[in-house]
Order: C-alpha cells, then sequence, then structure tokens
C-alpha cells in the first residue's frame, strides 16, 4: 500500500501510557511508532504520579491500600496489573526522569510506601506518591507541618494565594499569603509565561529579593508551579539558596508547567531510545483482519499515513480525550478502533446523577479487556491509561499509577510475545 | 424586631414584581421588594430569552400578539441595552402544516406585528444551518432580552429613588387586621434575621407562586397552574436570528440566540409544585429531535445546559388540569378588594416576560388608585439605567472591550469575556458572598467551559475582597460548582462530556475540592 509504514508496535495516543508504553518498547529493542492526534493529558495534570489517593477514605500508604483495593475490586486495572508491576514501573519512571539529558537535576521523590500530602491551589490538601523534588517541600503528611508563606501574583489569575493559605490555615497548617508583583506584558499571561521568565537568572534574582523582603519567619515557601521552562531544578535550587528556606511548587490550572516537564521527559526517553512520535494528525480509520488489527491511518495535509504492525497499544484515553464518545441518542463508541466497551450502565439506568461529588455511573466506563489488558476482540490490541474500565482516575487518585503500570505492562506483553525481540525485553 | 414601614411592599423580585417597583418608584411612591431568593431566580431567569414580536401569538391569541409586539416596541426603548436586535423568521418546515402561513400572514397584519414574507433563499443565505427545506419564511422584529439585565437595572433605577430591594427575603406571614392587609414580615435567608414591614398596599407579584402568597393572607381561590417547560443552551449561535417553526405554538419550535449561545425551548407539562425543576430524559430527547426539525445538525452541536422554568399560567373556567398551554397568557390583576373584600392587597400573575411592565403598569394603576392619588405612569418613556441613549445591545461589546484593552484587562471568565475589575465591582455593589448571584449579572461561568476555568478564579478574588473567610468562600465556589452540575448532567453528551470531564479533573484532581475541610464537615451526616 502506498505510504504504508512498517513497525514492530504502534502506541496511539501520547499521554503518560503511551509514551511510557512507546519509550519502553523502544528500550527494549522493538521499532515503536507513537501517533497521537495531540498531547494527553500532561499539559492538564500536577504532574504528580498519583497512585492512589482515596479508597474513599485518604490513603496513606499505596502499597497496602493497593492490595485491599484489588480484593475488593477484581476488575481494577490494579488488580489485573499486579502491585510488582506498579511498583517496577514507578523505578523506572525514576529512572527514566534522572537519566533525562533535557532538564539536569529535576527528579521525582517519594515510593508506594507513603503518600505525600500536598496543597492544592485552593488549599486542600491532595495525596500523591510520587512527586517532583520542587513540589515535595509542600508536604503536609508530617506530625508538626512547617509554616508556610503562599507566594502569589495579582498578575496570574489562575493562582490565589490567599486562598490557599486560608484553606492550609483551616486544616491546623501556619500559613500566610503574600502578593508579589510580577509585571506582565498582557494581563491574560498563564503559568506558561511566568515560567519562562523564572528561567532568567538575572530576573530570578530580582524576584527572589523583592520576595524577601516580604517574607517573616516562615520556614517554607509555596509558590504556583511556575519555577522554570527549561530548567526548573536550577530555578528551583537558585531560590531555595537565595530565600534561604525551603521552596514548593503548588500546581494550578492548566497548562501545566510541570505537566509539560513531564511530557518532556517522556519524549525525551522514547527519542532517546530510538522511537518516534509523530504528533498532530488522527487516527481515522483501521484495517481489521479476523481478530488482529493489521494497520491504522492517519488523516493529515496532502496524504492518509498508514501504520501496519503486529502489536498495537490503544492508550488514546477516555471520554476526556474523545477516544471514548457518549453520543447525543446515548450510544457509546470507542472511536478509534471500533472496540467494545465494559462498564456502562445498564439500559434505563442514569448515566449521571445530580450529586456533582458522587461517583458517577459512567466513571468507569472503558475498553473491554482481558486480565492482560488486551482488548475483547483485537488479541494484538493491549490498552493503557485512561481508556481501562473499572477505575475512576480523579476521584481516587491513581491516573499516573495507572498510566504508568499500564503503559509498562503493554510493553513488556508486546516484547515478550513478539518473537524478534524477546531477548531484548529479557 | 427590625420594622420597615412604606407606601408599597411588592412580593416576588421577578420581571413583574421588579416592574411593578420601578414603575412605583417613577411615580414617587416609597416601595419595599422583596423575594424569597435573588432577583429573577425563579420564572424570569428560566426562559428562553426571547423579546416576542407577538407572532407567535397571532393566530392563536390576538390579543396577546397586540400586546407582546406594543411592549416590544416600548422596550426597545426603555430598555435598549438589555435588548439585542436579532429579528425573527417564522418558517414553515416540512413538518409543518404549510396551510398555517397564510393564517399567520393575516394574524399578523390583524395584529399590528410587524411581518414581510422572504423568500427562502434569502432567509438560508443569512441563516444556513436553517433546515433548507423551509418553505415559507416571514420576518418579524423579536429580539433576545437579558432579563437579569433588566431586573438589576430596574431594581438600581428604583434604589436610585429611594426603593429598598431586599432579595433573599422570604415573607413567613402577611399581616392582615380584619378586612385589610397591612403588610408582611419577612426573614432573612441565612441570616434568619426578621423584618416587620407595613405597607399601605402590598402587591403580590409572586409568579407560579402567588397562590401560596395569596394563601398566607386568608385568600381563596387564586388558583395559578404551573405549566413547567424545558430549555437547552447550545455552545454557540447556531442562529443569529430567533427562528420560530410557523405552526401553533408547540414544544420546541423556537430557537433564540442569546448572547454566545442559543437555546431551544420548550414545554409544556402540568406540575402541581412551582419548585420542581426535574428534567425528564424523554424531553431532552423531544427538544433534540425538535432542534434537528429547524437545523438539521442540531444533534451534532454541543449541548451546554438544561433548565426547567415554570409559567404562571391563571386558571380560567376553560382550562382542563392537564392542557396548560391553552390557558390563556393573558395576565391576571386580581384587585382582593373588589374580588374578596379585602383592602390593601393585589395580586398579579399569569402573563409573559414581553409583557412584564405592562403588568407592572396596570398593577401600580391600581394600587395608585387606592392610594388616592393616581399618579401617572412614567415607564413607557423613562429609559432603565444603562439605556439612556437607546442603544440596543451588539452581541460583540464584550470582545471589542477586550480587544482594546488585551494588555490591561484581566480576563477571569473566557467564555464570557468578564474581566476582573467588573467582577470586582460587582461583588462589592451587590455586598454579596454568592457567586451565584454573580453569575447571573455578569453571565460568570455560563459559556461552553461551564466554569471550569473561572470559577477558581472568582472564588480566589471572592476570597480577597472584604476578608471573606475560607469557608464561605468554599462554600460559595462548591454551590456553584453544583449549581452548573444540575443543569449540566441530563445532557451531558459528546464534546460537552469531555469538556465535563476537563472540568471534574481540574475540580476534583488538580484542585481536590471535595476535601476541602468546610466541604468534608458538610458531607458528614450529623
Amino acid at each position: 500500500m502506498r505510504g504504508e509504514l512498517h513497525y514492530d508496535a504502534v502506541v496511539i495516543g501520547a499521554g503518560t501510557a503511551g509514551l511510557t508504553a512507546g519509550a519502553r518498547l523502544a528500550e527494549g529493542g522493538a521499532r515503536v511508532c507513537v501517533v497521537a492526534k495531540g498531547v494527553g493529558s500532561t499539559h492538564l495534570a500536577p504532574a504528580t504520579i498519583d497512585v492512589l489517593g482515596y479508597t474513599p477514605a485518604r490513603v496513606a500508604s499505596p502499597a497496602a491500600a493497593l492490595e485491599e483495593l484489588a480484593a475488593l475490586r477484581p476488575d481494577h486495572p490494579y488488580a489485573l496489573l499486579g502491585g510488582e508491576t506498579v511498583a517496577e514501573s514507578l523505578r523506572w519512571f525514576r529512572a527514566a526522569v534522572e537519566s533525562g539529558p533535557s532538564m539536569p537535576g529535576y527528579r521525582y521523590v517519594g515510593d508506594l510506601d507513603r503518600n505525600h500530602l500536598l496543597p492544592t491551589a485552593v488549599g486542600a490538601l491532595r495525596p500523591s506518591a510520587l512527586v517532583p523534588e520542587t513540589m515535595a517541600g509542600g508536604d503536609m503528611a508530617t506530625d508538626a507541618p512547617a509554616s508556610v508563606c503562599i507566594v502569589g501574583s495579582r498578575s496570574l489569575r489562575d493562582f490565589h494565594a490567599g486562598l490557599c493559605a486560608a484553606n492550609l490555615g483551616r486544616a491546623g497548617i501556619e500559613a500566610r499569603a503574600v502578593d508579589i508583583e510580577i509585571e506582565v506584558t498582557r494581563a491574560d499571561e498563564n503559568t506558561v509565561g511566568m515560567a519562562r521568565r523564572f528561567d532568567d537568572p538575572a530576573w530570578r534574582a530580582d524576584f527572589a529579593a523583592r520576595l524577601a523582603l516580604k517574607l517573616g519567619a516562615e520556614e517554607r515557601i509555596g509558590m504556583p508551579a511556575m519555577l522554570g521552562a527549561r530548567d526548573p531544578h536550577g530555578a528551583w535550587a537558585d531560590l531555595e539558596q537565595r530565600l534561604g528556606r525551603a521552596v514548593f511548587e503548588i500546581p494550578t490550572l492548566p497548562p501545566s508547567v510541570p505537566g509539560m516537564r513531564l511530557f518532556e521527559i517522556l519524549r525525551s526517553a522514547l527519542r532517546r531510545a530510538g522511537g518516534r512520535l509523530i504528533l498532530g494528525p488522527e487516527v481515522v480509520s483501521y484495517e481489521r483482519s479476523g481478530s488482529r488489527i493489521v494497520s491504522v491511518a492517519t488523516a493529515s495535509a496532502g496524504h492518509d499515513a498508514h501504520y501496519a504492525a503486529p502489536w498495537f497499544v490503544l492508550a488514546s484515553g477516555g471520554f476526556g480525550s474523545g477516544a471514548i464518545e457518549l453520543d447525543s441518542r446515548w450510544a457509546t463508541h470507542e472511536r478509534v478502533l471500533g472496540l467494545p466497551l465494559r462498564g456502562l450502565p445498564d439500559a434505563g439506568e442514569p448515566r449521571f446523577v445530580g450529586d456533582y461529588l458522587a461517583e458517577q455511573p459512567m466513571a468507569r466506563v472503558g475498553v473491554a479487556v482481558d486480565g492482560e489488558l488486551r482488548a475483547e476482540g483485537a488479541e494484538n490490541v493491549l490498552v493503557a491509561g485512561a481508556g481501562l474500565p473499572g477505575a475512576v482516575p480523579w476521584r481516587e487518585g491513581s491516573g499516573e499509577g495507572i498510566a504508568l503500570a499500564s503503559g509498562s505492562h503493554a510493553a513488556r506483553f508486546v516484547l515478550a510475545h513478539s518473537g524478534a525481540h524477546a531477548g531484548a525485553a529479557a | 424586631m427590625a420594622s420597615l414601614s412604606t407606601d408599597v411592599l411588592v412580593i416576588g423580585g421577578g420581571a413583574t414584581g421588579t416592574g411593578v417597583a420601578w414603575d412605583a418608584a417613577l411615580r414617587g411612591y416609597d416601595v419595599v421588594l422583596v423575594d424569597r431568593f435573588d432577583l429573577a431566580e425563579g420564572t424570569s431567569g428560566r426562559f428562553h430569552g426571547l423579546l416576542h414580536s407577538g407572532g407567535r401569538y397571532a393566530v392563536k391569541d390576538p390579543n396577546a400578539a397586540k400586546e407582546c409586539i406594543h411592549e416590544n416596541r416600548i422596550l426597545r426603548n426603555v430598555a435598549a441595552d438589555c435588548i439585542e436586535d436579532v429579528g425573527g423568521f417564522f418558517v414553515t418546515t416540512p413538518f409543518d402544516d404549510p396551510a398555517y402561513a397564510d393564517k399567520f400572514a393575516k394574524g399578523c397584519r390583524d395584529t399590528d406585528v410587524d411581518c414581510e414574507e422572504i423568500d427562502p433563499a434569502v432567509a438560508l443565505r443569512e441563516e444556513p444551518l436553517l433546515n433548507p427545506g423551509i418553505s415559507r419564511v416571514f420576518r418579524v422584529p423579536d429580539g433576545n432580552i437579558d432579563v437579569w439585565k433588566t431586573v438589576w437595572a430596574m431594581a438600581r433605577g428604583a434604589q436610585q429613588r429611594g426603593a429598598r430591594i431586599l432579595p433573599y427575603h422570604a415573607v413567613v406571614a402577611i399581616h392582615r387586621t380584619g378586612d385589610v392587609v397591612n403588610g408582611a414580615r419577612v426573614r432573612g435567608l441565612g441570616t434568619g434575621d426578621e423584618i416587620d414591614i407595613e405597607a399601605r398596599v402590598t402587591v403580590n407579584a409572586a409568579g407560579a407562586w402567588a397562590g401560596q402568597v395569596a394563601d398566607m393572607a386568608g385568600i381563596e381561590g387564586v388558583r395559578v397552574l404551573p405549566g413547567r417547560g424545558i430549555m437547552i443552551a447550545m455552545n454557540h449561535r447556531l442562529v443569529n436570528t430567533c427562528v420560530n417553526r410557523c405552526t401553533m405554538p408547540g414544544d420546541g419550535d423556537i430557537i433564540v440566540p442569546m448572547r454566545t449561545v442559543c437555546i431551544i425551548g420548550t414545554t409544556d407539562e402540568h406540575t402541581d409544585d412551582p419548585d420542581d425543576h426535574h428534567v425528564p430524559p424523554s424531553e431532552v430527547d423531544q427538544m433534540l429531535d425538535d432542534g434537528e426539525k429547524l437545523v438539521p445538525s442540531f444533534r451534532q452541536a454541543r449541548a451546554l445546559r438544561v433548565w426547567t422554568g415554570v409559567r404562571p399560567l391563571f386558571e380560567d373556567a376553560k382550562a382542563s388540569d392537564t392542557q396548560t398551554r391553552d390557558v390563556t397568557r393573558a395576565h391576571a390583576l386580581l384587585d382582593h378588594a373588589q374580588r374578596d373584600g379585602v383592602d390593601g392587597f393585589v395580586t398579579i400573575t399569569g402573563g409573559k416576560l414581553t409583557t412584564f411592565r405592562l403588568m407592572a403598569e396596570d398593577t401600580m394603576t391600581a394600587v395608585s388608585r387606592h392610594l388616592g392619588d393616581e399618579r401617572p405612569c412614567l415607564t413607557k418613556t423613562e429609559p432603565l439605567p444603562g439605556s439612556e441613549d437607546r442603544a440596543t445591545y451588539m452581541l460583540g461589546e464584550r470582545l471589542e472591550r477586550k480587544e482594546k484593552n488585551l494588555v490591561d484587562e484581566q480576563i477571569i471568565c473566557e467564555c464570557e469575556l468578564v474581566p476582573r475589575w467588573k467582577l470586582e465591582e460587582s461583588i462589592r455593589r451587590r455586598a454579596t458572598t454568592n457567586l451565584d448571584d454573580i453569575r447571573r449579572l455578569l453571565r460568570l461561568a455560563m459559556g461552553p467551559c461551564q466554569g471550569g476555568f473561572c470559577i477558581y478564579r472568582a472564588a480566589g478574588i471572592l476570597h480577597g475582597l472584604d476578608g471573606l473567610s475560607a469557608e464561605q468562600t468554599d462554600h460559595s465556589l462548591v454551590d456553584l460548582l453544583e449549581e452548573r452540575w444540575k443543569g449540566t448532567w441530563p445532557i451531558l453528551y459528546g464534546d460537552q462530556l469531555r469538556q465535563a470531564r476537563l472540568d471534574e479533573w481540574m475540580f476534583q484532581g488538580v484542585l481536590d475540592v471535595e476535601h476541602l475541610p468546610a466541604v468534608a464537615a458538610q458531607e458528614v451526616p450529623a
């Protein structure tokens, strides 16, 4: 076929799950291509690696809670993946971050034994297992959390230090807010624009000097997550040094600067291992032969491109990305490969309920998979990430854990089952 | 207990009640207005926004048609800033009886509704998404009216003339001495503070709730038949003209372009409870199917939000309990001195939004007679605050402003282009801690993202002003999230479901509002 490209594996989707699968396939020696219509949820998310935060009680130790969850919900992705896969994928991730050349010194800290409790931009405390070092200073999961000063700027509409500090105060943490002027060229500037300023050492020095004048005796400084785009570790460490105390980042509204760093880390891991990333064209059709997907096609300017492979990893997400759709006649579709879904409410049962904070009946819908996370009716398709059924990532605080573990599992499964590369996988 | 004394007490802060307060203030009377919730939070705020030309009633109810066109012309003048002159089409679709069109044209002539038949090809050039199968098209002077803007302009105008406007004050008792009503006791929502209001005349403008208020005054037989209808807002203006089906009034036969969205309405079901806001899934499906008949790609567009409104239909002898559309749309003014021998009490109900000014005029003319000095009505010519230049609202006004202020003006709600200064000014002016009040004033959180980005920002700003506590701010934030969800979940599909997921991701994932201390405490049963 004209324009057909052949790979050992094609990954659809460039979120945390897809990039993890792609990078690990490439590291295992597979010729891999990741195709995606755009970046995934990284750019929206706090970029912490949440493994399990709520069950629904707040989880102190994900390792223990994972076992309980698996026993309670045998259809949950974690039950299918197993704790060791989760743990191994976290180890891989930490190594991938630290060996990446793109952001020297930037690293993640933490493990499965203990959740951090990080302040959110509204001042709630959110549990997360593995977090950027630049956020770890905000950890409140200690007996006597040190006092904090939350720093905001009226120039940044996406972070409100006063509300954050006031809610931390209600949680028993000594917290105060200060506002510091940041000159902007446009009133609607977001954290991405701000982060570029923090890359500039001279600007940073001036900022730190102005901030120092406003600080009291607080032991820690919380700031919106925007401390540097190119060299976040350098910017963060420099600020800590200049201010003489711990500084930590607080994730806020999208676009997410730490999420963009996370994307960069995973993309760089994929490329270093020789994988290819094609971002932009959307998969619009597929060719199937019996129970196997043979190729997928993307539409792009001028021509369609066909990607053929013995294995596919579907990491295209769920309802949020549009990969799974509920149409106006209330029918659901897996839009990429036309695969069957699981977890749908029975006919006549409500799809959603009126209580905003309750779990929604549609929340656990995903692509139907077997115990190895292979799609039902498509034996050479592994499903990874938010397209998996059985989880409620944003309520459980499990999204990145599932993404890393299922992406890793998909890579391992494909490598183990494609003869030519079995050696590389071992 | 606090007490007030006034000439006129108005119960009900919808368009009619606020119109009565504005009319009374212009006539120079001292007036107090109370509503159990915010102004225009009941029926007035829950309609599709159509300023009727009268065309809809031209065949079926000629008197209503005449009233509509008369009021339409007046409101374009005195409430210009609240009205967008979008114009209207009556179109004969393949689903409509073609014979109605001639009856319609004649009805418009007979009722003085300006009506011009145009070539369907011309209409399709103006509105390319319309059903290409339309066979006849009539152009009429429909418009849209921002009811919150209108009501608050009247309230402000009345306040400038000394009126006291008390939203969130529910009537707990009507004071009656023998055969005379002389005021009411109200209780502040949230504060619990009670105020005794002594009034020479009390106006019951409680709309669909007027029967309940009349009961409190010991007056029997004021039967208001609530007719519940659903409306759905689509995420952009599929049409820029109000589009009506050229047929006898029925369900789902109007699409009104309103600010950045368009709204399809409506159904009509009898309900016993005017506070019944449930949205039957079958009516949603029906409305979407009806939308397809006017705009064939309707189901592909994003449905943002669904809500219900309750028409206050005053029962007459001919009406049956279940066919509410056949009950008269004309308003009913009950002078209880004549009707029941009870002095100092007047009920105004029924009617429709387009005729609220006329209803207020009729009411105050009767009240003025009671007060013994028959002062003239001024609302026909006196512009509302903000409408002094008599220029109708242009959709691009906010965008034009923004483009001139790219550097200096921080936008808090991108969908509706609400700048920070405007938000801060409105919070201060209303002296409110309720973000939902601000939503109605500014259309904050009413666009395609339904508050995904602006609710956190607005909460942060609200907290920063005037030392609001974190508890109050958190409640306000969560309340608005829940209020948004209420109108979203029954119509979540397609891209709007993606949007809702993004919003959930932000509020429950990134911000984790569910686990804020106040919210957590609220969730635990006592």
